[in-house]
């Protein structure tokens, strides 16, 4: 890992934060966009990652920060702020950072983004759009720059204590939610680590393109019977 | 199974194309449509005369699905005709076949406000008055690029990903309200041109329209989108929530 250089896009979520911090455990120098450079904005995006050009070999972009609220109650600041921080951001990262890939012919990057790409909660359409959006882009740019040995992931995580706010009366998604995981527990702090820095190998090339559903398979069904009994409902007597 | 008479939809970008297929079929089967151009006047007005030439009841609206103002007016337009508004299918979209290093962020603000903006901001104007219909409905017309990649349109591709969760999202929304919302997932379709469409500068993507593409779908044609959409929009059609459907004649299914 020496002299090798990972980006992480944003660090307001946890598991941005976790991920830093092992990933230069193992030896990455880890650097981070500073919240006053926009994802959006090309030119500043572009400044930034120069200097990390020749040493750069992974990108980590996480989703942006959540905005709750229904259709009838969303501003137009709101609608703004998801598009722009959201789509368009990842849109930018993604021109910039596989630009940069492509004339070197190697580098990975990893949309860290969320099981909202596919799972509707009621309470969060503008954070839904935006995951399904960029679901798309990571399965387009594998198209646009996978000829020039760029690997493109999309990651879809589940839900961690972090997420319990966003929980919607419209859904059951978010309800008994560990009895949810054949686990019978919520993922913990850095649970993503070892997959994130698989993925910056060349060992995870047959990867490239895939939806990596890391949810410890908390979607993989579709109710759980104790569920449907109405038994355990929010994970209490659990078998 | 009953149907109420009388319904009224607003089908937005149906002055030719999709939506004019849409707007034919509706009418056929009662339904009294708002036509809703914006680039293309002289088209929305073949569509009209082909509605009323079966006998059925529709007016022309030009309006920018992304100007508030327009889309207000609109509204009030059908309301003040009709009295009500029972149907909405989101459809006005355009493709520029632009791949990621040719977007900018101002290029693809303007293409997330039509393909997506437009479909939420008419949703907003709609709601109100879905809201009182017996028997009210919206349909987001979108594509295979949602689901799958092609290599045609990054942006574009993003746009309809937007729409597949944004049917999801307002399908949960509205299960209070009794508003069914669903996506028509469209494949390849015969229409007179997309809005928006440039011919293609520096890639040269999957070409599913080359004759000798051996697998080579036989395109869609606009009125059998109407039908599915009639279909959505039906007593039959009201297990269906939330859902994505797939019409491309299987070519998107390997």
């Amino acid at each position: 890992m020496e002299n090798k250089v990972v980006i992480i896009t944003d660090l307001r979520s946890t598991e941005a934060r976790d991920a830093q911090e092992y990933l230069a455990q193992i030896g990455y120098e880890v650097v981070a966009v500073p919240e006053t450079v926009r994802l959006y904005d090309e030119e500043a995006l572009s400044a930034f990652a120069e200097p990390y050009r020749d040493r750069l070999c992974g990108v980590i972009h996480p989703a942006p920060a959540r905005i709750l609220g229904g259709i009838d109650d969303v501003t137009e600041e709101d609608w703004a702020r998801a598009r722009d921080e959201g789509p368009i951001a990842a849109l930018i990262v993604t021109k910039v950072f596989c630009g940069i890939f492509r004339d070197k012919k190697e580098g990975s990057l990893i949309y860290l983004n969320s099981i909202h790409a596919e799972k509707p909660v009621g309470k969060g359409f503008l954070f839904s759009m935006g995951c399904g959006a960029v679901q798309m882009l990571a399965r387009e740019a594998n198209l646009d720059y996978g000829t020039d040995n760029v690997n493109v992931f999309f990651v879809q995580r589940g839900i961690t204590e972090d997420d319990m706010n966003c929980r919607s009366d419209a859904s059951s998604l978010y309800c008994g939610v560990d009895m949810r995981y054949p686990l019978r527990r919520m993922p913990e702090k850095g649970n993503l680590n070892g997959m994130l820095a698989f993925l910056l190998t060349p060992a995870a090339q047959p990867l490239t393109g895939s939806d990596l559903r890391a949810d410890g398979g908390m979607t993989m069904f579709y109710t759980h019977r104790h569920m449907v009994e109405g038994r355990d409902y929010f994970g209490t007597n659990r078998k | 199974m009953a149907q109420t008479e009388n319904r009224v939809a607003l089908v937005t970008g149906s002055g030719k194309g999709v939506g004019a297929g849409v707007v034919k079929v509706l009418a056929r089967n009662g339904v009294k449509c708002c036509i809703n151009c914006n680039s293309n006047p002289q088209m929305a007005e073949q569509t009209l005369k082909a509605v009323q030439d079966e006998g059925g009841e529709a007016f022309i609206y030009q309006a920018n699905i992304t100007d508030d103002a327009q889309l207000t007016g609109m509204v009030n337009a059908i309301i003040e005709r009709y009295g009500r508004l029972d149907i909405l299918v989101n459809n006005a979209a355009m493709q520029p076949n632009r791949f990621i290093d040719e977007y900018d962020a101002d290029s693809f603000r303007n293409l997330w406000e039509i393909n997506i903006g437009g479909y939420y901001r008419s949703v907003l104007k709609c709601l109100p008055y879905l809201r009182k219909s017996e028997q009210p409905c919206i349909v987001n017309i979108s594509s295979i690029h949602g689901k799958r990649p092609t290599g045609f349109d990054a942006g574009y591709a993003m746009t309809k990903g937007a729409i597949r969760m944004f049917t999801r999202e307002l399908a949960l929304e509205l299960l209070p309200d009794k508003i069914p919302v669903n996506a028509v997932d469209l494949g390849g379709c015969k229409i007179e041109f997309k809005t928006g469409n440039q011919p293609f500068t520096s890639h040269s993507p999957l070409d599913v329209h080359n004759p000798d593409m051996k697998a080579r779908p036989q395109l869609i044609v606009p009125e059998e989108v109407g039908e599915l959409v009639w279909y959505l929009c039906s007593e039959a059609g009201a297990a269906l929530n939330g859902d994505g459907i797939r019409m491309d004649r299987g070519s998107a299914m390997t």
